[in-house]
């Protein structure tokens, strides 16, 4: 057993982890929902979080690697967050279950490229399923989280 | 984009509220995004034990004995349980099913699909009760395994030694202790004489497969069980709560009153979470243990829990010298693996609509459900009717080329319209095939001539046209609870698993109460609170509930009205409800609900209530013919059309425009049905283009979302249009009927007839792979 801080949406959690815990077990014990086991195997998507800014399949991590590190996971994020506010807007969700994982990817992603193109979008999201099929609704509401932080005009809602 | 009715039912006088066909948001938008929205495995539970089952590593096995000491010797495990134990036990009752009862909860006696439960491993922590099922030593006499649905249909060896039809269905009955078969179920549907082909026919013919596949929703299944005193309580990823709590006091020998199921939002589920799933196993070791359990289950067992039927079809059309179908022939042969689930109604169902949506003179389909060593197959988005519309779509496509006929005037002239009496004896209603027809051909702009290239990269176009029959008869119930301060509280126990019924059934209540968007509040499922609904299933909520909850609100509408006509003293037919309450047309007098009610109870905070039942009736199949005059309440009429083009160097195909479109009666929330016609048919693509589960001897080989390939953002056609088509249905709510099937029916004949298109090769058995292409091409060149 090791003792770590982690910095989890800003805030101080210290535990003590075994060598083996999962960063995402250890994420939804502390009562982070929107952190999920869909694979096991870090071929859905559905654990990711960003750590220092990058994302990373939780369900991959060894929890004790995290000592330190800057953890976000999505129901973390601000009020009035502008990727969480353009999903809803853009109707991006059926169940749900998937989304909090595509909300981190397209901040990662817009973070590093401001300017990314449907390609790049569709890039950066090849390794999230959402198996209800709302990929449309997904890519138009980055391509808008990227139009407003330019100020540009943006695709209505269907 | 929405196309206008046609047909003579009018909606008229059912704007009044303002909410019915609004977009309104999905009531828990946010929540989802954020990841705030509670799903069964977030709540926050008593203490539990946590239970993982050591499977079967043999296909067909009889269990010679069952060694627990290394298992019971780790650290945190506290009791291993045998199949064997828990039915001595529980008896027979430890056999459940929907329509047979021939699955044990763990092996009694013998295993019958590898990855079948022998016996649970209940621990402190998961990982100890994991570390323990690997720990158990079964020891097995093998038995000759059945793995094909073909061999299986022939005879020996048998995966049961008798049929168990469960008691739930009289029509199964006379099936009760037949031996020596795997075949569980037939139905044959026998319509008009047989023939001889006229002068000048077409006929053409061919054998069909559609591999089994995993609904894989990306939450994973879980259930919890305890005692409370006296109760068994159970919370669960279920789509069928009232079905569970029938399941579980049948099991336990308990009354309905003693057992409460608790659903929760569900993180998709397409078929994968109803009926018995880990509920039994849950329930008897809580109850027969007196210890709260837990079970949680990795992606890898989930694949064993449930699978699409595979299926192989034998299909045969003719048309006559003026193109018109004369005859069809189906013979299908659902793979229904170790257990029958519902697979006989499956059989049923989906082999009445084996012909397609066509008038035809004289048809015949056999169907039968049949078991094989593999992990049971249950429902599945379409409920089998995919796999057979994969036959009929592709023999009419075919038979259109060989008349040399435009393949979509071809299935116009043939099409049933309104009226219309089906092969299985049932007119059609509010079920436009020819308008979703031509919206998909239309949008793709089908009459226009396309390019089409001679090199490497070839350009087709390719259309389909789906029925289904709406599962009946069923039953819904709704109680309402309207606030004093003019919100409400709407109980029913339909699930929402990301199709937004929470979102529609409070538009239904809104609209006949006028209240604005997010006043209502639909309760989630839990059987000690909301009342029976037969499942979450089959499209049949927004038809079913709906009406149910239409009804609950249009009373209360006239409860208000009566408690104002006597507050304003005039007739009842003198008030009026809108959106700013009641009003007395004769004294002009009003009153706000608030007002209203505070005035009525005398007090701050009340309800009042309302309730209503809804149910559909049916007419059993004539015993010889297999038809019926109303053989459902409605029916599902869907098209889908597509322009791809072939690599044929690779094999690839990449799918510029798919355009679909059903007839949904009337849509209660265009965005909603737009987005159920198109994951219905992204979901289809992956079974078109790669979806399937691969056995080895009975071993799944791809059971890991590493292996298991799913549509994935590079899968999405270029452009995808969603088409609703409204022909109201005279007794749907507001003329609704579902929507979350209809495009996954015709999706994957309508991309298979436009890779005909670009490369001239049939392709007979689905997915249709680079490799099965590029096989085909070859085969093509060789011929």
């Amino acid at each position: 057993m090791t003792d770590i801080d982690l910095q989890v949406n800003g805030a101080r959690r210290a535990g003590r982890v075994g060598d083996d815990d999962l960063l995402l077990d250890v994420l939804r014990e502390l009562g982070h929902t929107s952190v999920r086991e869909g694979c096991g195997v870090g071929a859905c998507g559905a654990c990711t979080v960003l750590a220092d800014g990058y994302s990373v399949s939780s369900c991959l991590a060894r929890a004790v690697r995290y000592d330190g590190v800057a953890i976000t996971t999505a129901d973390g994020l601000p009020e009035n967050d502008d990727v969480v506010e353009e999903f809803v807007a853009a109707r991006a969700m059926q169940c749900g279950y998937c989304i909090p994982g595509f909300v981190l990817m397209g901040h990662e992603l817009l973070a590093e490229n401001p300017d990314a193109t449907a390609a790049e979008i569709d890039a950066h999201l090849e390794g999230n399923i959402c198996r209800c099929g709302t990929y449309l609704e997904i890519r138009t509401a980055l391509q808008n989280v990227a139009a407003r932080r330019r100020h540009d005009t943006v695709k209505e809602p269907a | 984009m929405t196309v206008d009715s046609h047909s003579g039912v009018s909606a008229a006088g059912s704007d009044r509220g303002g909410a019915v066909g609004e977009r309104w948001a999905r009531v828990d938008a946010r929540a989802k995004v954020r990841g705030e929205l509670r799903h069964a495995a977030d709540e926050a539970l008593r203490s539990c034990l946590d239970v993982v089952v050591t499977r079967s590593t043999r296909p067909h096995a009889a269990i010679e004995g069952i060694d627990a000491t290394r298992a019971r010797a780790i650290d945190g495990v506290v009791d291993v349980v045998p199949g064997a134990e828990l039915h001595e036990i529980l008896g027979d009752a430890i056999f459940t099913g929907p329509a047979f009862a021939d699955q044990p909860c763990l092996a009694v006696g013998k295993v019958r699909y590898v990855g079948e439960p022998v016996a649970a491993v209940i621990a402190r922590g998961h990982a100890a009760a994991r570390a323990g099922a690997e720990e158990v030593a079964v020891d097995y006499r093998e038995l000759d395994a059945i793995h094909d649905v073909d061999a299986a249909v022939l005879g020996a060896p048998y995966v049961h030694d008798e049929l168990r039809p469960s008691v739930v269905f009289g029509d199964l009955a006379h099936l009760h202790g037949i031996r020596d078969t795997n075949v569980n179920y037939e139905y044959v549907l026998r319509h008009g004489e047989p023939a001889a082909p006229p002068p000048g026919s077409t006929t053409v013919s061919h054998e069909f497969w559609c591999p089994p596949t995993h609904h894989v929703p990306i939450e994973l299944p879980f259930t919890a069980a305890w005692r409370d005193g006296d109760r068994l309580e159970i919370l669960s990823t279920t789509q069928t709560p009232s079905y569970v709590r029938q399941s579980v006091a049948d099991l336990l020998g308990l009354p309905l009153g003693k057992v409460r199921v608790r659903s929760a939002p569900l993180g998709g589920s397409f078929g994968a979470k109803m009926y018995d799933r880990l509920e039994p196993l849950a329930a008897a070791l809580a109850w027969t243990r007196r210890t709260a359990v837990r079970v949680a289950v990795t992606r890898e067992e989930a694949f064993l829990l449930t699978t699409r039927h595979g299926a192989a079809v034998t299909g045969s059309m003719t048309a006559d010298a003026d193109g018109n179908i004369v005859a069809a022939d189906a013979d299908v042969r659902y793979d229904t693996g170790a257990y029958a689930d519902v697979g006989p109604r499956i059989t049923a169902k989906s082999g009445m609509v084996a012909s397609g949506p066509y008038k035809i003179a004289q048809a015949h389909v056999r169907s039968r459900c049949v078991y094989t060593n593999k992990p049971s197959a249950g429902p599945f988005r379409g409920f089998g009717v995919p796999q057979v519309t994969w036959s009929h779509e592709s023999l009419v496509d075919e038979l259109a080329r060989a008349r040399g006929e435009d393949p979509a005037a071809f299935r116009r002239r043939n099409l049933l319209r309104e009226g219309d009496v089906s092969v299985v004896g049932t007119p059609m209603h509010s079920a436009d095939f020819v308008g979703c027809l031509d919206a998909v051909t239309a949008a793709l702009d089908w009459e226009a001539p396309i390019e089409r290239p001679t090199g490497r990269y070839r350009r087709g176009r390719g259309v389909a046209v789906g029925i289904k029959a709406v599962l009946t008869p069923t039953i819904s119930n709704a109680v309402l609870q309207l606030n004093q301060d003019a919100s409400a509280t709407l109980l029913i126990s339909t699930v929402d698993m990301g199709q937004g019924s929470d979102t529609i059934m409070a538009q239904i209540a809104a609209e006949s109460l006028c209240l604005p968007e997010g006043s209502v509040r639909v309760v989630t499922a839990d059987t000690d609170v909301t009342p029976y609904d037969t499942i979450t299933a089959g499209s049949r909520s927004t038809y079913h509930s709906g009406n149910a909850v239409r009804k609950a609100a249009d009373a209360m509408r006239d409860k208000l009205i009566d408690i104002a006509a006597a507050r304003f003293g005039v007739p009842a037919t003198d008030v009026k409800l809108t959106g700013d309450g009641l009003v007395s047309t004769q004294t002009q007098e009003t009153a706000s609900i608030p007002e209203l009610l505070h005035g009525h109870f005398g007090a701050r905070g009340t309800t009042l209530t309302s309730e209503s039942e809804f149910r559909t009736q049916w007419q059993p199949y004539d015993k010889t013919t297999g038809r019926s005059p109303q053989v459902t309440e409605h029916w599902f009429a869907g098209a889908a059309a597509a322009q791809l083009t072939v690599d044929t160097m690779t094999g690839r195909v990449h799918v510029e425009h798919l355009e679909i479109a059903g007839d949904v009666g009337r849509a209660i929330n265009p965005a909603l049905v737009e987005q159920q016609l198109t994951g219905a048919a992204i979901m289809g693509l992956g079974h078109a283009l790669f979806d399937q589960m691969v056995f080895d001897e009975g071993q799944i080989v791809n059971g890991t979302l590493l292996d298991y390939q799913l549509p994935s953002i590079h899968d999405v056609p270029d452009k995808v249009t969603p088409i609703v088509v409204e022909n109201p249905h005279r007794t749907g709510p507001h003329g609704a009927k579902g929507v979350g099937e209809t495009t996954i029916i015709p999706l994957a004949p309508a991309i298979a007839n436009a890779v005909r298109d670009a490369v001239g090769v049939r392709i007979t058995r689905l997915p249709l792979t680079s490799e099965r292409i590029l096989d085909a091409l070859a085969a093509q060149e060789d011929s």
